[in-house]
């Protein structure tokens, strides 16, 4: 346990749905005592931009990264991208095209709310809502409860908001994993076992994905990650293994917004640095070049 | 919010915990466990419909800020989820039970803790009677699992219903009926059901448990007499109290209420069930239930024992009878007498302790049931000084290291009738000859068993012993006498035991029946 170093490489800022700018995470990130770190924010690395500039000679080590949103027929998949040269075309179409599919997604939602319930907005909180890096569905539903038309966000986003969906309209992973690919990068699939985020993916299902995946490129699993169990974590390990694929470990922390904690990621209960992990720090492009 | 007895936090979970609402629902059960540290949580999941990765993180913060977590009632969906992704194996995770009605259903059996009713052809339920009965429910199957280790045939429930405000276990119990059914429906088997109902009694009797895996009866029966010191006229309490203190310790298991209704026949099976009462102790105690529910309770009032097995009062004192005869190995009626007037001692105990504390002395109708037996109990404890008695039948592996065992069987018979010196001795020679026949013959080179039954019978003083086995069919008597005119070193080779027996013994006689060599021998004083 001892010679395992506090590794959180997945945690998100005020860039996505954080409630810590960059300048407060990297604080936070060296309050902890944090050896190795990422921040992720979904689809956008301007916060590693930013940290980047603020790292200090003795400051942790730190992995340009981000978590790219997914869709195709089969479902949806977070990817988390790490160590690619943020100033590469690859990596920075994916961005792009998901920022428009995002902004366009606003307009077409805003119509809809206007359309189907008569939900209106005044303009300034909708020119708010566009200047947003990020803005999405939770940031929408938000002005829906300002505005009293839903009493949650849960009621707006699910009696609402879902009314209207895009099949098109995202990026696929065959896309994301081959800008990161292209720029340098490493695919990692962020907690594998529950999905984008909310569902429980195991067994065949789990593997067909994960074959599918691997075909377009990717090259690790998230195996310690915050809200899985030690079965979960060992279920990982041993696909990450039998695919020879590269083991990473994050948090998903998001601030205040949820109550989890940076360097949560079950990581502790290792005796050692997991052999797909230490390939992972090896191989990896760092920004600080500091060996762990 | 509520608190157990245990002060562990109750909180319900309803309808779905997904990424809409997780966040809200930990800062609920945040809110709920303000100030309370790191108390036990018991989140209730009677409601909850679904819970989606984002409810699972929440769990998984929970159990990190209070480690003794555990979550009930919940529906198979949910527990598949969680036993999927190994939250099962980090809390405590129960089951939301099944609801059954027994309304209408046959009841089949009836315990102490419990009625047993058939909810449809292959399958019984054990009603608790009291409502906080899952521990009760795990204790039983825990015994249940034991006595199976240990060779008793019972049957293991395999799930825990709801059952009105009560608990029920549910085993499999196939085409079954219980030996009350028989009894009541088919007069004619009553020989039958005595036979099986011993063989199974002392194979319950003859099972050794291991130390500390089942409650000593011994204790019990001392808290009844206890109980009753204020009771009982004199020095009879003390009496009492002290008959049941020299009870010895006994290893071997007793069922505590074995009576015909906990005996079912399934598939020319004979199967044991309701073994809440599971014990170790002397079978007095286990002879003084029997008693009771066969004769005692109805004792006053013969139409009792109807309602409860469906045979009256004659059938089960024929049966009561019958079997402890079966039990001892004798049909001496003196003897069978006196072990039931011992087993009566406790048996009364028991229920005069049981009414009185279920209010017997306010009611008129129990105050004469308690008067009754109170006075039976003191012409009891008048007339004897212990609760010990020795059975007439022996049964013991047919090996030649036995031989000691079986002789001092034999010896304590003769002693307590004061059988003469001389004709013990001749006994014992007999004894050891057909004993050790049987050890080296009857099942060679396999092993068996081998009983011996001893009866004792005054004026003129008559020993009768009966030696039973079921080896290969051979009668010692057939052979030849050996010629004794001749010298040792021109006579056939053995022999001379049997022909010793012969000589000394008033009659020696064989037969082969039921698959068995039966060797009895008489000797008059």
């Amino acid at each position: 346990m001892t010679d395992v170093p506090l590794i959180d490489l997945h945690m998100h800022t005020t860039v996505s749905d954080g409630t810590d700018t960059p300048e407060e995470i990297l604080a936070r990130v060296k309050r902890a005592g944090i050896g190795v770190f990422s921040v992720t924010d979904h689809d956008a690395f301007k916060s590693g931009v930013v940290i980047r500039e603020l790292l200090g000679k003795d400051d942790p080590c730190f992995i340009l990264g981000a978590e790219f949103s997914c869709k195709d027929e089969e479902g949806q998949y977070h990817i988390l991208g790490y160590g690619f040269d943020p100033d590469s075309d690859p990596v920075r179409s994916v961005v792009e095209t998901g920022h428009r599919y995002r902004m366009e997604k606003v307009g077409e939602r805003l119509d809809y709310l206007k359309r189907a319930y008569g939900f209106t907005f005044p303009a300034e909180e909708i020119d708010g809502l566009y200047a947003l890096d990020n803005p999405g569905k939770p940031h929408i539903a938000s002005l829906m409860v300002e505005h009293g038309y839903a009493s949650t966000i849960e009621e707006a986003i699910k009696r609402y908001i879902n009314g209207i969906r895009f099949t098109e309209k995202y990026v696929r992973p065959e896309n994301a994993i081959a800008g990161i690919l292209g720029s340098g990068g490493i695919p990692v699939l962020a907690h594998p076992a529950y999905g984008s985020g909310d569902q429980i993916i195991l067994g065949e299902e789990m593997e067909r994905r994960l074959q599918k995946l691997i075909s377009f490129g990717l090259r690790g699993l998230e195996a310690y990650y915050s809200g899985f169990t030690a079965r979960l974590r060992s279920g990982m390990l041993r696909l990450a293994e039998q695919y020879g694929l590269y083991v990473t470990a994050g948090s998903d922390y998001h601030g205040s917004n949820k109550l989890i904690e940076l360097a949560d990621t079950g990581l502790e209960s290792a005796d050692a640095l997991p052999e797909g992990l230490a390939r992972f720090l090896k191989d990896v492009r760092k920004e600080d070049h500091d060996q762990i | 919010m509520e608190e157990t007895k245990e002060g562990a936090v109750v909180i319900k979970l309803s309808g779905r915990i997904d990424s809409g609402n997780a966040p809200a629902a930990e800062e609920n059960i945040r809110r709920t466990l303000e100030g309370k540290g790191t108390c036990p949580v018991v989140l209730d999941a009677e409601e909850l419909a679904y819970i989606s990765s984002a409810g699972l993180r929440v769990l998984l913060h929970l159990k990190k800020t209070n480690p003794e977590l555990s979550i009930v009632n919940v529906s198979s969906d949910v527990y598949e989820i969680l036993e999927m992704t190994g939250f099962t194996e980090m809390m405590t995770v129960e089951k939301a039970y099944r609801v059954v009605s027994v309304e209408g259903c046959e009841e089949i059996g009836r315990g102490a803790n419990g009625t047993i009713y058939r909810i449809d052809q292959d399958n019984v339920v054990k009603v608790y009677n009291n409502a906080d009965a899952l521990q009760d429910i795990r204790h039983e199957r825990e015994v249940a699992r034991l006595a199976l280790i240990l060779g008793i045939p019972t049957a293991i429930s395999y799930d825990v219903v709801r059952v009105g405000n009560s608990y029920g276990s549910v085993f499999e119990l196939l085409n079954a009926s219980s030996f009350s059914k028989i009894l009541a429906t088919k007069p004619e088997k009553m020989d039958w059901c005595v036979r099986e109902y011993v063989k199974m009694l002392k194979k319950i009797h003859g099972t050794v448990v291991p130390a500390g895996k089942l409650p000593d009866m011994k204790e019990t029966v001392l808290s009844w007499a206890r109980f009753m010191q204020p009771y009982l006229p004199g020095d009879l309490g003390k009496k009492l109290l002290s008959m049941v203190e020299a009870v010895p310790h006994d290893d071997h298991m007793i069922h505590g209420d074995y009576h015909t209704k906990n005996l079912e026949l399934q598939n020319d099976e004979v199967l044991l069930i309701d073994m809440d009462t599971l014990a170790v102790g002397h079978p007095v105690f286990e002879l003084a239930s029997m008693y009771n529910s066969f004769v005692g309770y109805s004792e006053l009032d013969h139409e009792v024992i109807k309602a409860f097995q469906g045979f009256d009062f004659e059938t089960g004192k024929t049966f009561w009878r019958k079997s402890l005869a079966a039990y001892l190995g004798t049909g001496n009626e003196k003897k069978l007498s006196e072990v039931e007037d011992k087993a009566r001692i406790v048996g009364y105990t028991r229920m005069i302790r049981r009414s009185i504390r279920r209010g017997g002395l306010e009611d008129e109708r129990a105050k004469r049931s308690i008067d009754f037996w109170k006075e039976k109990l003191i012409g009891l404890l008048e007339k004897y000084d212990t609760l010990l008695f020795t059975r007439n039948e022996l049964e013991i592996e047919a090996i030649p290291e036995n031989l000691p065992s079986v002789e001092s069987f034999v010896e304590k018979h003769l002693e307590e009738n004061d059988c003469p010196p001389k004709a013990q001795m001749q006994i014992g020679l007999a004894v050891e000859e057909i004993f050790i026949n049987i050890a080296s013959y009857a099942y060679a080179p396999e092993k068996g068993n081998a009983t011996v039954r001893v009866e004792v019978s005054g004026d003129p003083i008559t020993v009768i012993i009966t030696f039973i086995d079921n080896g290969i069919p051979y009668d010692p008597l057939a052979k030849e006498d050996p010629d004794v005119t001749l010298s040792a070193e021109e006579r056939e080779i053995g022999g001379l035991g049997i022909f010793i027996t012969k000589k000394t013994m008033d009659d020696v006689s064989y037969e082969y029946r039921d698959g068995q060599n039966i060797l009895r021998i008489k000797k008059q004083m």
